[in-house]
């Protein structure tokens, strides 16, 4: 049980860890390949990045990864190695995203259950062959026999361990011959030959070993087949050797016996036969010198740099618990008004109560604010993104064009983050595809060869907006015209319609000017389902365009989703919620204030500027006493530059609520119009919560 | 009975030293599933050297390619100042120069990814013999 939910877990840290990597690594391409060229530092930590997703992917036994992953390693060894400057850009980073994308892929599988079954093997194939052709070019080391990395030199030749007889000392007494077998899969046999012999050499001399050559990595094999053959004298004796030897982690088997004097001196004197050590008059004193190398005088000076500011404290949590969380506060909240306003506590006298209470209320807001501060992500992410998607289409489309990004660390709640990213995409896809032109064709309209398509996120108030802002060729107006009434989607004689409102018909169902599909934009989700997506989420979007000089697309979404300020009005025995931030002003008016309109609507003239009234009564058909505008209360709001006076009995208080939507039967059967959801207030009763936007919007058509 | 108590004795205090979380996950998994303590992590070489003095542990295991400061290098930070420290090398096939420099400075040994619980847990507890 407990192995299988830790692979569980291993699974979740592999995926989430390797797609940030991904992340990152695509960043950085993005960025060499658009600026700086790859620099040392880049190639380092895409080196860096690789060899980690390798070392994961071999420890989750995703083989095929981790092989290609190795081969991406190797490129950028042989890169790093590589003195001269690096010819083709292009080709590496088109290698790295396939890559890239690759590994992207396979993820996704794990993700969803299903078995990673791709096969890198071509595109492996294609970077060794690329390495090849690096090699040719300059003599690069090849980085599947020596990987050194950094400050790892070439300074250790072959160290042969072997203290000098002749040093006035008596001789050694004993004599070995030691045959060492190591465990089987324990991998780098030769460094752990290596590791034996540094550790025999302080205490013995004139040790030879077979195979002669364990810097070399081929001689693995040999040392796997055949054991690793050790003679050396020594002061010590056979019990004491053996200890020493015991010790080898991974050994798994031992031969140690004593030889005699001259069977030692026959070996050691015995040059030709080839597995024999040759004598060489190098001495063990590696250290001393290493001590002095520029590589660790580096590491020094690095080490006054930050030792703390780079380590974050933090806790990655499960979004499902933080959603739970943020239910529990908004039932918290509802829970605390229904306490505090309780109907039993009507006209009392409770001063300490009232106390307690605020400082109740004060703690929940905080909690509130404190959840909401958790969920919130910011877009950097989402919009990073784009990056790649610009540079695949241009490639593909063989336009040009840039990418700019403004705003990116604004940031919105992690719900609406989800819901947004596929319509960014799409946005993002329709301004190259259909908005930005070719180059010839920018040049001969006198527009720089670049094409710019801008994304800028900023807050306002409780929401914020998103703009994806091209400088192409505009929306055709007649084109949108022509098609709209063909599909009889306008009913209304075109000469009513606003350049504006022309433009958002493209957010309609069923409209697509484009005449052919193309590979990126019109698969047949159109502008209607970036829509829906940001309706879902209570946002809306507004399309701007002007012909030759582009089209702005601006999402206009809900800051958080859960919990917002409400004013609560009443209406006959209604109630009714009205997000604060949308409220104006509201006031009784005078007698002479409203007037009628020649087809009947009524109107307020408010400081000179006429507004339209809604009587809430008339339009959920309520019963209500207060009819005359001067004994209830108007309430102005505003969406879109909009405003709309709403006339209802009376104010009855503003709280926090918490937003729970209409169920979707009532949403979809019932289609009443202007509400946004309901929610529960302090004494248990149900508040309708108005849509302000809807509201207006109904009341234009009307 | 007793095969619990042997392994109380040889209980170590491990600190990892890894820039992947998921590696640091996966060996700290293993190692207290085995009884053993982990008794603090570090992202690169140089946090490592440094919660190397402050915790004093049993066993170190030593990632070698991390940001701000390798493997290599905080091996030698470690073993100048504390002769005895008992590193263990988290290593990868293609490393084997860079694994040969480690034992040359004192790694007490290393292992090589992929790898699987036994051989970790093995190998960390058979360095607390040395």
């Amino acid at each position: 049980m407990y192995d299988e939910y830790s692979n569980e877990t291993m699974l979740d840290i592999y995926v989430f860890e390797t797609e940030q990597l991904l992340e990152q690594l695509e960043q950085l391409m993005l960025n060499c390949e658009k600026e700086t060229g790859f620099t040392s530092e880049a190639i380092d930590e895409i080196f860096r990045i690789m060899h980690t997703i390798k070392g994961s992917s071999a420890m989750m036994m995703f083989n095929d990864i981790s092989n290609l992953a190795h081969s991406m390693e190797d490129l950028f060894y042989c890169l790093r190695n590589g003195k001269n400057e690096i010819a083709d850009n292009s080709f590496i980073s088109d290698l790295v995203f396939e890559g890239i994308d690759f590994i992207k892929e396979e993820i996704e599988k794990i993700k969803n259950g299903i078995s990673a079954d791709g096969n890198p093997t071509a595109l492996i194939e294609k970077i060794k062959i690329f390495i090849k052709d690096l090699q040719n070019d300059v003599q690069f080391p090849d980085p599947g026999i020596k990987k050194a990395i950094v400050e790892t030199t070439g300074s250790i030749a072959q160290d042969t361990y072997k203290s000098n007889p002749e040093d006035g000392r008596a001789p050694p007494k004993h004599a070995f011959k030691a045959v060492l077998h190591f465990e089987e899969g324990c991998e780098m046999e030769n460094i752990r030959a290596y590791s034996v012999v540094h550790n025999l050499k302080d205490i013995t001399s004139d040790l030879f070993h077979i195979p002669e050559n364990i810097i070399d990595n081929d001689s693995s094999k040999d040392i796997k087949q055949n054991g690793f053959h050790m003679c050396f004298t020594t002061d010590l004796g056979y019990g004491e050797i053996q200890e020493v030897l015991m010790q080898t982690i991974f050994l798994r088997e031992l031969i140690l016996e004593e030889i005699d004097k001259e069977e030692m001196e026959r070996i050691s004197k015995n040059k030709s036969k080839p597995y024999l050590v040759s004598e060489s008059d190098e001495k063990p004193g590696i250290h001393g010198e290493k001590l002095n190398n520029p590589g660790t005088q580096k590491s020094k000076t690095e080490r006054e740099t930050p030792l703390s500011s780079g380590h974050q404290n933090i806790l990655s949590v499960d979004v499902a618990k933080l959603d739970r969380l943020m239910d529990l506060v908004g039932e918290m909240v509802i829970a605390e008004a229904m306490v505090i306003q309780n109907p039993d506590l009507a006209g009392m006298e409770l001063t300490n109560f009232q106390k307690a209470a605020q400082r109740l209320d004060k703690i929940t807001k905080e909690i509130q604010d404190m959840v909401m501060s958790i969920r919130m992500v910011s877009l950097t992410a989402t919009f990073q993104k784009m990056n790649r998607i610009v540079r695949d289409m241009c490639k593909k489309l063989d336009k040009e064009a840039k990418l700019v990004i403004i705003g990116e660390e604004t940031e919105v709640d992690k719900n609406v983050i989800e819901h947004i990213s596929d319509p960014l995409m799409h946005l993002v896809r329709n301004a190259l595809d259909h908005g930005i032109e070719s180059a010839e064709e920018r040049e001969a309209a006198g527009k720089p060869r670049y094409g710019t398509i801008t994304l800028e996120a900023k807050s306002s108030g409780s929401d914020v907006l998103i703009t994806v802002r091209d400088d192409g060729k505009g929306l055709e107006r007649e084109k949108i015209l022509n098609k709209a009434r063909e599909k009889g989607l306008i009913s209304k004689s075109d000469s009513d319609l606003t350049d504006r409102e022309i433009y958002n018909l493209i957010l309609l169902p069923g409209f697509s000017t484009k005449d052919n599909v193309t590979e990126f934009s019109g698969r047949g989700v159109g502008m209607d389902v970036v829509a829906r997506n940001i309706e879902t989420i209570g946002g809306s979007v507004i399309v701007d365009s002007a012909p030759k000089s582009g089209t702005t697309i601006t999402l206009k979404i809900p800051l958080t989703l859960a919990i917002v300020d409400g004013m609560n009005i009443r209406v006959g025995k209604s109630l009714f919620t009205l997000p604060t931030i949308s409220i104006k002003e509201s006031f009784r008016p005078n007698a002479g204030d409203t007037f009628t309109d020649p087809e009947g609507n009524e109107m307020i003239m408010v400081r000179g500027n006429c507004y339209p009234i809604l009587r809430l009564h008339e339009y959920y058909n309520i019963a209500t006493d207060v009819i005359d505008f001067t004994e209830g209360i108007i309430i102005m709001v505003e969406h879109d530059e909009k405003a709309l006076c709403i006339f209802a009995d009376e104010l009855v208080g503003q709280q926090q609520i918490v937003v729970k939507s209409l169920p979707r039967y009532i949403r979809d059967f019932k289609k009443i119009k202007g509400l946004a959801g309901c929610t529960l207030l302090g004494d248990g009763s149900i508040s309708l919560i108005l849509d302000i936007g809807g509201l207006i919007y109904g009341w234009n058509v009307n | 009975m007793i095969g619990y108590n042997v392994r109380c004795n040889l209980m170590a205090r491990v600190l990892i030293v890894d820039d992947a979380a998921f590696m640091r996950t996966k060996i700290r998994l293993t190692l207290e599933k085995a009884g053993h303590e982990i008794a603090g992590e570090a992202e690169n070489g140089l946090e490592g050297v440094a919660k190397y003095f402050e915790i004093k542990p049993d066993v170190v295991t030593m990632d070698i390619t991390m940001p701000v400061m390798n493997g290599l290098e905080a091996l030698k930070e470690i073993k100048k100042a504390d002769k005895n420290a008992r590193v263990l090398m988290i290593s990868a096939m293609g490393q084997e120069g860079i694994v040969r420099e480690a034992v040359m400075y004192g790694a007490k040994t290393f292992i090589v990814k992929p790898f699987t619980d036994e051989r970790l847990i093995q190998t960390v507890e058979k360095m607390l013999s040395l």
